[in-house]
């Protein structure tokens, strides 16, 4: 047998082409600066300008005005409560709705309270009474710092009224007959419900896997732009072979992957004071197959663009739809089956779930256990496809790298 | 200008056109960003939001009782649209496994003893728990969780109120003194398909309108025909624009059309001032997302770093637009940051005319800041044209 059928020198030299494509990539990396754009400028800068839009994480002093037509010491002391809660701030009275309506024309207040004339006697007469509120529905935040607000003062002040009505004997007594059934309600995980800590872990999470198609897309259509045969794989005896050059540039992408997840799924979230209850074991183990996943998904894509700035073009706008579609903000069980499939063909999906779960909910790998599956039949399938394309770039390139010998053959003896 | 001069240059504007016409057809890649993707984002959007708010969301129920009381009260919880009651278990641990596994968003606590002890005037307690880090999920089944237990507490109130010999009007006053209605002026339902793709859809259009004009000008300067183009445009560097963007201006202002189409008519969402507002409206987020375009390759000939600043800023957008976090909660900086933004215009001329129908008075200064981006063209010419002429494309 010939030495270089030897499986033992097959593999060495597999071993020491991977080694090579491994530092070409790398090289090929640092020396494009569109590709260190998305590789380190993206994923640094984003993760901080998201988090510094958010960063309130809650709406304070949603401004409102009152229109009030008891004008009794009552309702003074309901405005007055209502302005003491830490959601809502009444920035003035008004005479009636009219005026009233014309505060929120002019985006000096987004609600309005109204609070009727005979509130204060229906109080005292141990009456219901009715308050209405109008929101701007601009905003769905200012909505809820209303009503949680009005809730809030209308129970409060509601419970004094019964205790000045119905002095009955003992305390204990009074709460029965007004409250039989108290209630408590907890908000898990996300504790203050802040905007911030539901978005930004679901965005840290995209952001890899898009700057990661961006980079090795734009990696790709370089390579054919710049191959005098327009193909991905360069003429060279080190590209031989598919898994060479799927592990060489995989690895590549991966090491410099590793760093960019430190930054956006650690530090980012401490910086910002983000819910993270990972223990570092799972987010490790669970992170690994995502980012396998979405290397070898963006090394399958690459292989379709031809240019160096397509795709920029094609990609980016689909962020808004991959959020969408990873169940964060319109929940997963309410995403139609069909768009339900669609997502998950995408890394990001069981990605922003899973994360979402181990980060801010506490999960272990047991509980992510579905997608955690997901990410590693994701990452067999799209290794595959990367070889796929891989193995058919190196064809074409052989073949055309025949034809031109043919070519310049024959050029040759006709000469 | 003399009539001679205002010919030729109508010509030249002609010329160039049809050649960019020819160049349009030409790249399926054109096509994808003008037609395909937007088209592709109204049909998902549209689709997915299609109930108005997500219905039938899973909770846990934690019986502890399992008395008819508290059956009765599951199979309230239940009824609600949007709440269905997925799993019923006694253990607490169960449930807050099944919410860490993504299977619940809701427990709803019923303690031993609940029936007994309500009608004994034990005062049981009745807990419920929502998950924040699905906000819409969490706040969706807060309200039916929250109702449920008030009713509870109510008709208990109602019996025990009864024995004593009130009347329903005096329970009332009772339980509830104060009770706040709520009127959502303009999306009475809540509706999630209203708030959202109102806007989601025009940004997706902003932003691939910032990425065709960037690219169709930055290829003509990576490719090397910049001066060819120049040259049909009788090296006015306003006419070769004009002529090469209108028809991106005819093509992008027919998918805006078929937006609004589609979220006025078709979907019949509140358009409380009439078509013209929201039409003229769309054209000049058109026109105006066309000069920042314009502008972004101005200021960076280089095609990378255009498209590059063209993702980011129309990426940004959807944040700093103010739809889901209102502008007015964040940082002083990025208050004033918004308004560089098309979108942000948009979509206050959106709330105040569509949504609450308001007098124009209360919104033409944004009309007017949507056509003052059509000056950036002008600042830019100078820097654009020398990069036209001179720029060598560095790969």
């Amino acid at each position: 047998m010939k030495p270089e059928f030897r499986l033992q020198n097959i593999i060495k030299e597999g071993l020491n082409d991977t080694f090579l494509i491994w530092k070409s990539e790398l090289k090929n990396v640092f020396a494009d600066t569109g590709v260190m754009i998305f590789f380190f400028l993206v994923p640094f800068i984003y993760p901080l300008l998201y988090a510094f839009i958010y960063n309130n994480e809650l709406v304070r002093e949603a401004k409102m005005v009152v229109v009030d037509q008891s004008n009794s010491s009552l309702s003074r002391k309901y405005v007055r409560m209502i302005d003491a809660t830490a959601d809502v701030k009444v920035v003035g009275a008004c005479a009636d709705m009219e005026e009233a309506k014309r505060m929120l024309d002019t985006k000096q207040a987004y609600g309005i309270l109204l609070v009727p004339s005979d509130f204060s006697k229906d109080l005292h007469a141990g009456r219901q009474t009715t308050v209405s509120l109008y929101s701007d529905m601009s905003s769905l935040l200012f909505y809820k710092a209303f009503l949680l607000s009005a809730t809030e003062a209308s129970f409060e002040l509601g419970k004094e009224v019964r205790m000045h009505n119905n002095p009955v004997s003992t305390e204990k007594l009074e709460q029965i007959t007004v409250n039989p059934i108290p209630y408590e309600s907890v908000t898990l995980f996300n504790t203050q419900n802040g905007f911030a800590s539901f978005l930004v872990p679901a965005i840290l999470i995209l952001v890899i896997q898009q700057t990661l198609v961006l980079g090795i897309g734009m990696l790709g259509g370089t390579a054919r732009e710049k191959n005098r045969f327009h193909t991905l794989v360069p003429v060279s005896k080190h590209f031989n072979g598919t898994l060479r050059i799927v592990f060489g540039k995989s690895l590549a992408y991966l090491v410099l992957y590793i760093l960019v997840c430190g930054w956006t799924l650690v530090v980012v979230p401490k910086l910002f004071g983000l819910p993270q209850l990972a223990s570092p074991f799972t987010l490790t183990m669970f992170i690994l197959p995502y980012l396998f996943a979405c290397i070898f998904f963006a090394i399958t894509l690459s292989g379709f663009m031809v240019s160096r700035e397509s795709p920029m073009m094609i990609f980016v706008f689909t962020s808004v739809f991959l959020l969408f579609i990873s169940g964060i903000s319109w929940p997963m069980h309410s995403i139609p089956s069909f768009w339900k499939a669609t997502g998950y063909l995408f890394p990001s999906t069981p990605g922003v779930q899973g994360f979402v779960r181990i980060n801010t909910m506490g999960a272990t790998l047991n509980e992510v256990a579905a997608e955690y599956k997901l990410l590693w039949v994701q990452t067999g399938f799209y290794f595959l496809t990367s070889c796929l394309v891989y193995r058919f770039q190196i064809i074409r390139s052989r073949r055309l790298v025949h034809q031109q010998y043919q070519y310049m053959k024959a050029k040759h003896k006709t000469k | 200008m003399n009539m001679t001069q205002l010919r030729i240059s109508i010509q030249s504007v002609k010329n160039v056109a049809i050649r960019e016409l020819r160049r349009l057809v030409a790249k399926p890649l054109y096509i994808f960003c003008m037609l395909v993707a937007p088209l592709f984002c109204m049909v998902f959007f549209l689709s997915l939001m299609k109930e108005g708010l997500p219905v039938d969301l899973p909770i846990a129920v934690v019986d502890l009782d399992n008395s008819s009381t508290s059956r009765s009260l599951i199979r309230q919880l239940n009824a609600f649209e949007q709440t269905e009651v997925a799993m019923q278990t006694m253990s607490f641990t169960d449930a807050r496994i099944a919410m860490q596994k993504g299977e619940v968003y809701g427990i709803f606590y019923i303690p031993e003893r609940f029936a007994a002890d309500a009608t004994t005037g034990k005062q049981p307690r009745l807990s419920f728990y929502t998950n924040g880090s699905y906000l819409i999920a969490g706040s969706l089944l807060f309200k039916d969780m929250k109702t449920i237990s008030v009713l509870a507490g109510g008709s208990v109130g109602l019996k025990t109120g009864t024995a004593k010999g009130l009347t329903e009007a005096q329970i009332k006053g009772q339980l509830q003194p104060i009770v706040v209605d709520t009127h959502s002026i303009g999306n009475p339902w809540l509706n999630y398909s209203v708030y959202l793709n109102n806007i989601l859809i025009p940004g997706i259009l902003q932003l691939m309108i910032f990425l065709v004009t960037v690219f169709s000008i930055g290829s003509e300067i990576k490719f090397a025909t910049s001066q060819e183009w120049l040259r049909l445009g009788n090296n006015s560097v306003l006419v070769s624009l004009a002529g090469k963007l209108l028809p991106h201006t005819l093509i992008f202002t027919l998918v805006g059309l078929l937006a609004c189409s589609l979220l006025y008519g078709f979907n019949a969402f509140p358009l409380q001032s009439g078509w013209m507002p929201m039409v003229a409206n769309i054209f000049l987020l058109v026109l105006a997302s066309q000069a920042v375009g314009v502008f972004m390759i101005g200021v960076l000939p280089t095609l990378r770093l255009g498209l590059s600043f063209a993702s980011l800023f129309g990426m940004i957008t959807f944040s700093i637009v103010g739809l889901s976090f209102p502008v007015s909660e964040m940082h002083p900086t990025l208050q004033a940051l918004a308004n560089l933004f098309p979108l942000r215009h948009y979509f206050l001329i959106y709330v105040d005319q569509a949504l609450n129908g308001r007098e124009l008075i209360y919104c033409w200064g944004h009309y007017v800041a949507l056509m003052a981006f059509m000056i950036l063209p002008f600042l830019i010419a100078r820097n654009l044209k020398h990069a036209l002429l001179y720029f060598k494309y560095i790969p």
